[in-house]
């Protein structure tokens, strides 16, 4: 590990200040992603901010009626809050799906969202990759890429983003909410926080560089009782998806009164699917209106040499998963 | 005399050493404090073949605390191999350093000396390596025409073997199958990683080394260094997992011993988890391609079993695959062949059953597959195909109880109400139901083993101390020492000190190939009879006394004995194999193609079970392994820059608790005294032997899609198509 230089902030405003001073500069939530880089040597910070004791670590209640979840949360705390299990269980089951117990009592809300890709030659610096040092070229585009994007990826990047979390918080229209350089707070809806590859790889986020997220805020409460999280993987728990679908329903009968939709490791972001959620409502709830669904969410899909069958998974799990979220009650 | 029931041989004991390591008191080879310590952190090749042109270590050296940075420009000169290919017996050496060829992405070009650790390890990412590549080879399919022979594989085994005729047993079948089945490369990652402390006096060395085999380890030093054996001592009291990785002490090894040389101070070199991908050793990628014919009854006529698979450019190893194939089946036409091709990859070596875990998928399934053609209930058709005679060495077996370990598992699982020939019988919601199983095999070598024990009388109590360098690789060597010496000396365990690890103990063959536990206890077993006949001598009685009431009549203090034991004429006329069986049930999500175990029943016929708790853990450590074998374990070959992709536990997927479901192991009782004088036969790698088999049959059967290719992700799943009968 390189050299750096330690700050524990005492406030949203100062981070945000100590942040502009230098350019190396990196904000500390509970470490578990950015540490392991800063080994790999894949990040170089010389400033570290540690964030992760701000005071924003409890949740509130929205004046429209919803939640603001603090960025400094912990992962666990967040899914075990009973507000949270009972108004957006969908959220809980996600973020319970992710990595394990000890990771989820260190990891924060706001450094779920910016974890960086899982992609293997991201993480080896001997190897090409646009995302680590722009202009090497994308290694996995020619080389292995069974895992990669199927939407939204561009020559030069073709990686997933790997959160659980922030695929269900997609499917929730949730807000991120950051505290400008400037010292004003900035609002992000969910869709428009993380961006696609196109040819600027190396930023995940339409963040500016120095911007700290404070919260997360959820709309008020739409899916408290039909609703899945599907997380295919390689084995039963404690690895990345290799397809996900979050899911929530609204049901009248049998018939979809609204839905919340996305697909997680399909893309650089979390996979939003407006239109299917438009295509669901008023139509009846089984699994020839899902299949429907299905293959209008992934008709825009192309798959790189690899992961052709991640389309066909990724058909299948949505199925399921609204399956499932229609059983439950 | 007081009953040590309790403590004898055969009784579930405790790990002697389990509070110990709880308590972290247990030290392993990189927990032993010593003065001056420097660490080493290696350095690795970012090209798969070529030659270092220029490497630049001037800002690396310029760090706080970089002690000395040591490439081929500098190190010392050791013993080389002659040629760079080399036949497997000279392995006993490991240079490193001594040129600037590179041979394969990640192998080690220089190793970076400094105070701490982190020192060592920034200064490595520093040093700046030029190169003149040349054109690597690493893609098995595009060297196909590149395969060889080789002169022999793994221990001396034949390339070759065969009788009968295969090629006429295939035509007079009545179903025969020809399919062939790739098992991937899979890394061992014992928990403790590879570790060496070294620590020169003059020319004398002593290396705290994670290592299977102190008495290996010494002679690799020894040679490689060219000093006596007598100037080398290997220490390692404790190790945490080994699985073949550390049969040998490899290059890392030889690192930390050169670079505590050259800086005139102790070092330790820890070899990275990502580090364990390249500097180790793996299992190679086989292709085993298997031609199986059965008459109408269900009587083998042919089993034809060969293997291709690569070696590394400088070195020559082959896993027997086709060993099983050669002796679990009475067939009247055999054929078994391994070829292999050279690669730009490191060298693959030793993993747990080395041969029997790929081989053992090849056949097990493959066997059930001509019995699905021939519509026979697969359990039956193995037991019409046993054979009490190994026709690969015209030998009797010492014994064999394979059919009743297929019968009693059988029973166990309930196969005859729970299995249907038919795939896809059973639905539970969205899941896919399936039964499986497989017959297993494994040799159960003996080797020369010896032991010291120490009698020394204390208020009337008698303690023991016994030491042997035999290493307890997690695998429970303490405790079944001490409960041999309680049975042979009748003496409570809570007297009884159990020393292993240090190479100024007695020779042992150390652990590995399934050979420690037998040979080790049938070494103490001897040094404890031959304390006992001399204490008789000594005392002058011919009576059966306690070993105090002998000690007092010989008016002795402390006596020390040795024994020596080790394979007679009578075991070598004989197979000596163990034998097992496994049943289980999976079942398949339609959608995303995940496998869920649900149950696995093992059944094993190995001889005495010394310790069933410490056994029955061998065999459940042995069926995650082939768990993650069928199901998730898979290292992936960059395909343009040749090195390892899946670089760490986030990518390489070794099986979880949720993996595993419910496992019953049974042990059948068995006496074999051909086997060794105490009736012990090895276990460890028994325990993973056809595990992957039994559940990718099982796949089979709830899904009738029969994925060839390990492991069985909801990928494969996906893109194998539905076979019909
Ligand atoms: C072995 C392993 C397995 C895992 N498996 C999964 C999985 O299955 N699913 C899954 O979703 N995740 C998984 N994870 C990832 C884990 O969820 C993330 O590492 C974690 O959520 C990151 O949170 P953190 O607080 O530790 O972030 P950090 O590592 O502290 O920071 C991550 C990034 O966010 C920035 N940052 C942190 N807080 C803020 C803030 N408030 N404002 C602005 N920037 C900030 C940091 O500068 C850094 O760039 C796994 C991780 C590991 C190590
Ligand atoms: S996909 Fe993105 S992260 Fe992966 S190599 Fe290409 S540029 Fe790098």
């Amino acid at each position: 590990m390189r050299p750096f230089e330690f700050y524990s902030a005492q406030s949203a405003s100062q981070a945000v200040v100590q942040h502009t001073k230098n350019k190396e500069t990196h904000y500390l939530g509970g470490g578990t992603n950015l540490l392991d880089l800063m080994k790999e040597d894949v990040k170089r910070p010389e400033h570290l901010i540690e964030v992760a004791d701000l005071p924003y670590k409890d949740i509130k209640s929205t004046s429209e009626g919803g939640l603001a979840l603090g960025a400094m949360m912990s992962n666990t705390h967040t899914a075990n809050n009973t507000e949270v299990k009972n108004k957006y269980p969908l959220l809980s089951m996600a973020i319970l799906a992710a990595a394990t117990e000890q990771i989820r009592n260190m990891a924060t809300n706001g450094g779920n969202l910016l974890q960086r890709t899982r992609c293997p030659y991201y993480f080896e610096t001997s190897m090409p990759c646009n995302k680590r040092e722009p202009g090497t070229g994308c290694g996995a585009l020619d080389g292995e890429n069974s895992k990669h994007a199927i939407f939204g990826w561009s020559e030069s990047c073709v990686a997933t983003h790997p959160s659980d979390m922030s695929v269900a918080l997609a499917a929730l229209n949730a807000t991120v909410v950051v505290q400008s350089e400037n010292g004003e707070s900035r609002r992000i809806p969910f869709t428009e926080f993380h961006r696609l590859p196109e040819d600027r790889p190396e930023k995940d986020t339409t963040l500016s560089d120095s911007e700290l997220i404070t919260s997360i805020e959820l709309p008020k409460s739409e899916f408290p009782t039909h609703y899945y999280y599907l997380k295919v993987r390689e084995r039963s728990s404690y690895a990345f998806a290799l397809v996900s679908a979050a899911v929530g329903l609204q049901l009248d009968g049998k018939t979809i009164r609204k839905a919340g939709l996305a697909l997680g490791k399909v893309a650089h972001k979390p996979w939003k699917l407006e239109k299917v959620e438009q295509f669901l409502i008023g139509k009846e709830a089984t699994k020839e209106v899902f299949e429907q669904a299905a293959e209008l969410a992934l008709q825009d899909a192309k798959p790189l040499k690899h992961n052709a069958y991640k389309i066909e998974l990724a058909k299948k799990t949505l199925v399921r998963a609204l399956l499932q979220a229609t059983s439950r009650s | 005399m007081k009953d040590q029931t309790k403590s004898k041989t055969g009784a579930s004991v405790n790990r002697l050493e389990g509070a110990l390591k709880v308590m972290g008191k247990a030290k392993y080879s990189s927990e032993f404090a010593i003065d001056n310590l420097a660490f080493a952190q290696g350095i690795q090749s970012t090209i798969s073949a070529g030659k270092i042109t220029s490497i630049d270590t001037s800002l690396a050296e310029k760090q706080e605390g970089v002690i000395k940075i040591i490439t081929h420009e500098n190190a010392l000169k050791l013993k080389g191999y002659g040629g760079r290919f080399e036949e497997p017996d000279t392995k006993s050496i490991s240079p490193s350093l001594q040129t600037p060829d590179v041979h394969y992405y990640g192998e080690y070009i220089g190793v970076v000396v400094a105070e701490t650790f982190e020192q060592a390890r920034y200064a490595a990412n520093l040093v700046k390596v030029t190169y003149a590549k040349s054109e690597p080879k690493f893609i098995f399919d595009e060297h196909l025409d590149e395969l060889y022979m080789p002169k022999e594989i793994n221990d001396k085994a034949k390339t070759n073997t065969q009788w009968g005729d295969v090629e006429k047993g295939l035509k007079d079948a009545y179903k025969t199958i020809d399919v062939t089945y790739n098992t991937p490369v899979e890394h061992h990652h014992p928990m403790e990683l590879h570790n060496i402390i070294a620590t020169w006096e003059g020319d004398k060395v002593i290396a705290y080394a994670s290592t299977q085999i102190v008495a290996h380890a010494v002679k690799t030093i020894a040679d490689t260094f060219e000093i006596p054996e007598d100037n080398v001592r290997v220490i390692t009291p404790y190790v945490g997992g080994g699985f073949g990785s550390k049969l040998q002490l490899r290059e890392h090894g030889t690192l930390g011993i050169m670079a505590s040389k050259m800086i005139g101070r102790p070092v330790q070199l820890t070899v990275t988890r990502h580090e364990m991908f390249t500097a180790v050793g793996f299992r190679q990628h086989n292709r085993q391609h298997m031609r199986l014919g059965a008459d109408k009854e269900g009587n083998l006529t042919a089993l034809s079993h060969e293997t291709s698979a690569a070696t590394s450019t400088y070195e020559e190893f082959q896993e027997p695959c086709g060993a099983i194939s050669q002796t679990l089946y009475n067939t009247p036409n055999s054929l078994v062949t391994h070829k292999l091709m050279k690669l730009n990859l490191p060298s693959p070596r030793w993993m747990r059953a080395p041969g029997e875990a790929p081989g053992s998928f090849a056949l097990e399934s493959a066997m059930d597959e001509l019995a699905y053609k021939l519509q026979m209930d697969p359990a039956e058709f193995r037991i019409k195909n046993d054979t009490q005679h190994d026709l690969s060495v015209d030998k009797p077996f010492s014994s064999r109880q394979f059919v009743e370990c297929i019968r009693i598992g059988a029973e166990k699982f309930d196969w005859k109400n729970k299995w249907k020939p038919t795939p896809g019988h059973t639905k539970k919601e969205n899941w896919l139901v399936g039964y499986g199983m497989s017959g297993s095999s494994r040799q159960s070598p003996y080797m020369e083993s010896s032991a010291l024990i120490k009698l020394k009388l204390d208020n009337d109590k008698v303690q023991v101390t016994v030491q042997t360098d035999a290493t307890d690789i997690g695998t429970g060597s303490y405790t079944i020492i001490g409960q041999t010496i309680s049975e042979y000396l009748d003496i409570p365990l809570e007297q009884i000190s159990v020393e292993l690890g240090d190479s100024k103990f007695p020779k042992t063959p150390g652990s590995g190939g399934s050979w420690g536990a037998a040979s080790y206890t049938n070494g103490v077993k001897v040094a404890c009879d031959n304390a006992i006949s001399t204490l008789k001598t000594l005392a002058s009685t011919s009576e059966d006394l306690s070993v105090i009431e002998l000690m007092k009549k010989a008016d002795l203090t402390e006596f020390e004995a040795k024994g020596t034991a080790g394979p007679t004429e009578e075991f070598e006329n004989y197979s000596v194999y163990s034998f097992g069986a496994n049943f289980c049930e999976v079942w398949v999500d339609e959608y995303s193609g995940m496998v869920r175990l649900e149950h696995f029943v093992n059944v094993g016929s190995a001889g005495k079970i010394l310790n069933p708790k410490t056994a029955y853990g061998q065999i459940i450590g042995g069926i995650t392994w082939g768990v993650g074998q069928a199901l998730t374990e898979h290292s992936q070959v960059e395909p343009n820059h040749g090195n390892f992709i899946t670089r760490s536990f986030a990518d390489y997927h070794v099986p979880v608790n949720l993996d595993l479901g419910k496992i019953d192991v049974i042990f059948l009782p068995e006496d074999d005294y051909i086997a060794n004088p105490m009736g012990v036969k090895g276990i460890g790698e028994l325990g993973i032997t056809s595990i992957a088999a039994a559940i990718a049959n099982a796949v089979f059967n709830a899904t009738g899609k029969r994925v060839r290719d390990l492991p069985i992700t909801p990928e494969k799943i996906m893109k194998t198509k539905i076979e019909v009968a």
